[in-house]
């Protein structure tokens, strides 16, 4: 879906999907370094290949990338309390979270000893951290699961049970904007270019500049497969549009 | 001391940089050791979504940022709140004068960490005896 050539002979495969873990990571209540240990524990040993983590101030702070991530991925926000910093967060700046875990309703639901302190992990709180991990790792399957059978139906079904299905098993990934370029003789669909382009625009980050090239391309492989021996063609190709794109944003933005 | 006298102490605790665990650890050595009758702590995620309370205690109390990074989270939030930190403070700037400590990583953050974490919770101290002298 993201990176594929049309009418053209195989295409780059699809990156493996990701899912954000957003922590509360709350300085002032156990449970927040609970929220904070258990995304680690995830992100470092259960699922390492299959999560990435935002980090919930900067994302709160305004920082584009972080929010677009979260705008187009699956994320699992781990609140330490019912004021769910994390959930709210992540739904006011991007999207509803695929799936809002609470540590201490967690506590409660598994019978667990709520932790006491604010600083490391006493063994209540490590232990209440390895049952939320795994619930979270446990999230992760269904979710990268439910994506896995959305691309079998869309590619073994032609008769329109794709939408509805993609819709009822995973809603987090409908609607990602994307666009095509031509690269030599064909049309590469990219994942989130009309975003990131606006995004550069934005930020005033000039076609002419040669560094400008070299980041767009960074941002693209966040969201799209490029295959090595793509990767100079491809590069010129959306260099070429985004100057395009610039010529035409100048008016209405005044640059 | 009352709770009317506290200084606050934020840290970023950015979960994708060690030293944002850093800065966590320093925040939790100055409230929880070297001047817990004097300091708190503030959830900075509810700081930030605009919780009255949270907001109305740095707004009220010298707050203290500690940050992990450049984008200086902790620093601008409390701005963003409508309070203007009594001190700011990066783990970086630690790092630099002792680049023999190497942080291990965010969930661990080794011996060479925590040392660290140490130092800078000594200069957060000192500075909490400094806004106190100023109260009084």
């Amino acid at each position: 879906m993201s990176c594929r050539k049309k009418g053209g002979e195989s295409v780059p495969q699809l990156p493996e999907r990701k899912v954000g873990l957003i922590a509360c990571s709350g300085e002032d209540l156990p449970e927040g370094t609970v929220s904070r240990r258990a995304a680690l524990l995830v992100l470092e040993r259960l699922r390492p290949s299959a999560t990435v983590t935002l980090c919930l101030p900067l994302f709160l702070a305004g920082e584009e990338r972080e929010r677009a991530f979260a705008r187009f991925y699956p994320t699992i926000a781990i609140d330490g309390c019912e004021k769910r910093c994390a959930a709210r967060a992540t739904e006011m700046y991007s999207a509803r979270p695929a799936v809002s875990l609470v540590v201490s309703d967690l506590a409660d639901s598994l019978r667990l000893a709520r932790p006491r302190r604010l600083r490391g992990s006493d063994a209540a709180g490590e232990a209440l951290a390895r049952a939320v991990a795994d619930e979270v790792a446990r999230q992760v399957d269904g979710l990268l699961a439910g994506r896995r059978e959305t691309a079998a139906v869309r590619q073994s079904d032609p008769t329109g049970v794709e939408t509805e299905a993609a819709e009822a098993v995973c809603t987090c990934v409908s609607g990602i904007p994307a666009a095509s370029v031509v690269v030599g003789d064909q049309t590469v669909e990219l994942l989130a270019l009309p975003a990131i382009f606006a995004l550069f625009r934005e930020e005033g980050k000039s076609p002419d500049n040669s560094a400008t090239a070299d980041e767009l391309m960074q941002q693209i492989k966040l969201y799209n497969a490029v295959a090595a021996e793509d990767e100079n063609a491809l590069r010129e190709a959306v260099a070429d549009e985004y100057a395009r794109f610039w010529a035409q944003t100048a008016p209405a933005i005044g640059q | 001391m009352s709770g009317e006298d506290r200084v606050i102490i934020i840290p970023c605790s950015g979960i994708g940089k060690a030293f944002g665990s850093v800065g966590r650890e320093a925040a939790y050595v100055v409230t929880e050791e070297l001047r817990p009758d004097c300091t708190e702590t503030v959830c900075l995620s509810l700081l930030t979504l605009g919780d009255e309370d949270a907001r109305r205690r740095v707004r009220k109390h010298p707050t203290i940022t500690i940050d992990g990074c450049p984008a200086a989270c902790a620093r601008v939030n409390v701005e963003q709140a409508g309070a203007a930190p009594a001190a700011t403070f990066r783990v970086f700037d630690v790092f630099r004068q002792h680049k023999e400590l190497r942080v291990r990583s965010v969930s661990d953050i080794g011996k060479a960490g925590e040392e660290m974490a140490r130092i800078l919770a000594t200069d957060v101290a000192a500075k909490v005896d400094e806004l106190q002298k100023e109260r009084r």
